[in-house]
């Protein structure tokens, strides 16, 4: 065995003993010298790898660029935004929820395009308590619905931006307008003189000027029907 | 031995929640073909082929964010308070610093108690091979710690590419 023989395998395995090894080192002091120096730094390496770096500490120290603070700031602007938008749109309450629920549960609702009868009208408003100023040529459905223990109207009505549904709610009371998107629908709950007035549109845009108008447009008789 | 699994990984993904999941993910495996082990004793051998390969594994899976090690050590650039002995911070970092395919073998040897031949099998190199690779990893470390280091006579031919046992 020749030294770079020797110096390969005390390198690769300073561990390791073999007779030609043992051999060639009791007759070179300095692949000796060498074996002392590689058995010693072995030790040190065992030590050293007992014990991985913490990096992650250290990352946690790097200073990102700068970019990426900036994409930091802004996902966490775009959440906070996202999170507002919802909690502003949000069904306001049970209330805007059923509301929602129900137009859901009569689709055809949206379908009609014919006129509905003075008769028609007459019978969704029986019982309800209310009058309607609006021209029977603009209403395209209206059925009595029992919603939260009462009978009340719901109307389709033929608008400028297109199909909007209304309920009128003599018997739930709302203190100011609620305004909630869901389903893909936007609506709105305004106070009425009694109880209150649901307007929903599907999509979204401003539904407030047909509130508004059903707010005026509406009459509640007195009593409690 | 899952300490060890765990070290292990984590001297390889040089990260320690890294390391964590591949254990976890090694030990899952590991159990569902527990009947490949045929010998009990290569058990150790065993684990860490899995370990190793959960971890090329998760490479191949998703790209991790890669991490300038000359950012890290400038941030570590003196010893932790806890680290008593300078010498031995230098030689980890040297260690982290050592391409994967001469910490990797050196891994095995000293973290995972393989043999030579061991070596060899796994990472289906030479054993000529396997032994360059070692001396190389060490002559590395021998100049971070101030030595000389020993003169390069090893084939270059069995590190720059992978053989197959013979």
């Amino acid at each position: 065995m020749n030294c770079d023989e020797a110096r390969l395998l005390i390198g690769a395995d300073p561990g390791v003993t073999t007779t030609a090894l043992e051999e060639h080192l009791r007759g070179c002091a300095a692949c000796a010298g060498f074996h002392r120096e590689t058995r010693a730094l072995d030790a040190d390496i065992r030590r050293a790898l007992e014990h991985p770096p913490d990096l992650a500490r250290s990352r946690a120290a790097v200073r990102p660029p700068a970019w990426r603070q900036w994409a930091l700031a802004a996902s966490v602007a775009l959440a906070a935004f996202v999170a507002l938008g919802v909690w502003v749109l949000r069904p306001s309450d049970t209330l805007a929820r059923e509301v929602v629920a129900h137009v859901q549960s009569e689709p055809e609702s949206w379908l009609a395009t014919e006129h509905v009868t003075a008769a028609g009208i007459e019978h969704a408003l029986r019982g309800a308590g209310v009058q309607l100023a609006i021209t029977s040529e603009r209403i395209r459905y209206a059925q009595s619905c029992w919603f939260r223990g009462h009978y009340v109207p719901h109307l389709v009505l033929e608008t400028a931006r297109g199909q909007v549904t209304v309920l009128l709610l003599r018997h739930e009371h709302v203190s100011a307008r609620r305004a909630f998107h869901e389903a893909g629908m936007s609506g709105v709950i305004v106070p009425a003189e009694r109880g209150s007035i649901a307007v929903l549109a599907r999509g979204g845009g401003d539904i407030d000027d047909i509130a508004r108008a059903m707010q005026r447009d509406v009459r509640w008789l007195p009593g409690n029907p | 031995m899952r300490p060890d699994l765990v070290r292990f990984a984590h001297w390889l993904a040089r990260d320690r929640a890294i390391a964590e999941d591949i254990v976890q993910e090694a030990l899952l495996r590991a159990w569902r073909s527990r009947e490949a082990l045929k010998d009990p004793s290569a058990a150790r051998a065993w684990l860490l082929t899995i370990v190793r390969r959960e971890h090329a594994r998760l490479y191949e899976r998703k790209r991790l964010e890669l991490v300038s090690l000359d950012e890290v050590m400038e941030t570590q650039a003196s010893p932790q308070p806890a680290e008593p002995d300078g010498n031995l911070f230098a030689l980890r970092h040297a260690i982290m610093r050592l391409p994967i395919e001469y910490r990797e073998p050196l891994l095995l040897q000293v973290v995972g108690g393989l043999s030579t031949e061991e070596i060899a099998r796994e990472l289906a190199l030479s054993g000529t091979a396997v032994l360059t690779r070692l001396f190389r990893a060490r002559n590395k470390l021998r100049v971070i710690c101030g030595l000389t280091p020993a003169p390069d006579g090893a084939p270059d031919a069995a590190v720059a590419g992978r053989e197959s046992t013979p």
